[in-house]
């Protein structure tokens, strides 16, 4: 575990920035790939062993990183919506509704679409819970969060490495 | 990488990128509204998906902001690109900070409200990020390869 400590401060800080409105419109996608990055970093200066970075300890440190920006992510994100019984899905209701009304789809569809949203937003709404909407959330975060961290091990190593070789190159 | 990999990625990238569409996709298939909600938590992790930064056509829109929608499908240009042939230059760091800077100049300016946030604008640093980058993605994904088949 100590291993992953770098990965396991930067998932944290990812999890929580993640679900910060103002923090995401500045950094889109950036947030997990950045934090890996910047995971792999800690890890040097804290093991104080700047060599080159294999690519299998950047992707474990990435997909390390993602993982626990999942699981804070996903605690965070259920925890906020039992204790407000408010959320993105209660915020974006009236959209969703606009957007299926507007579609070409039969009656049926828009129908059956509309009323699973529905129950959602009727179990959070009532107590603060949601069995699907619990599953999307876990679902999603650790599938995402795991691929986007992966993908930031991947490339910051490469700026590491890169940098070092040139270091060296210069020395 | 073999071509192998390579087409793996594109098609990875390419559902991805098909994700971003899904309001048009609904036209071809209605089935696709099931998805819709879902597709839009998914992208909500990546994006802040708000309204006015959204690409609209024909009555859908993206489920991606300007920016990130420019990101994803430079990556996936790019990825379509070495299926054929690899680019022969080296991909310094400098590179790709240099494919950054124009996306961070643009991030910076529109929130200091210097000048009004353009989707074009938006788009087009995200293209040429993603771009760039998917060749560091690849370079990375090559080397892991090397050092799982040592």
């Amino acid at each position: 575990m100590r291993k992953y400590l770098a990965a396991l401060i930067c998932g944290f800080g990812a999890g929580v920035l993640q679900i910060v409105p103002f923090v995401k419109s500045f950094s889109c996608c950036m947030i997990l790939p950045l934090a890996a990055f910047i995971s792999l970093l800690l890890d040097q200066r804290a093991t104080r062993n700047f060599e080159k970075i294999a690519m299998k300890k950047a992707l474990l440190f990435g997909l390390f990183t993602g993982l626990f920006a999942a699981l804070f992510g996903s605690v965070f994100e259920l925890l906020i919506t039992f204790l407000t019984k408010n959320n993105d899905v209660i915020a974006s209701f009236t959209d969703l509704q606009r957007i299926v009304q507007n579609l070409p789809l039969s009656e049926e569809i828009k129908k059956e679409v509309l009323s699973i949203f529905q129950s959602v937003r009727e179990d959070i709404l009532k107590s603060g819970f949601s069995i699907l909407y619990t599953f999307s959330v876990i679902l999603n975060n650790f599938i995402v969060n795991s691929i986007f961290g992966s993908v930031g091990g991947l490339v910051g190593a490469q700026i590491i490495n890169s940098r070092l070789s040139n270091q060296s190159n210069g020395k | 990488m073999k071509r192998s990999y390579s087409l793996v990625l594109f098609f990875l990238l390419l559902f991805w990128c098909l994700g971003i569409f899904s309001e048009w996709l609904i036209k071809i298939d209605e089935h696709f509204v099931f998805a819709l909600p879902f597709l839009q938590k998914t992208y909500s992790l990546v994006c802040h998906q708000e309204k006015n930064k959204l690409l609209f056509f024909d009555g859908a829109g993206t489920l991606t902001c300007a920016r990130c929608t420019g990101i994803y499908l430079g990556l996936l240009v790019s990825s379509l690109l070495v299926l054929f042939k690899l680019p022969k230059i080296k991909f310094r760091i400098n590179i790709l900070m240099a494919a950054a800077l124009p996306m961070i100049i643009d991030v910076l300016l529109s929130s200091l409200k210097i000048y009004t946030y353009s989707k074009l604008l938006a788009f087009s640093t995200g293209l040429l990020l993603g771009s760039i980058g998917f060749f560091y993605l690849y370079a990375g994904l090559n080397n892991l390869i090397l050092e799982l088949k040592r």
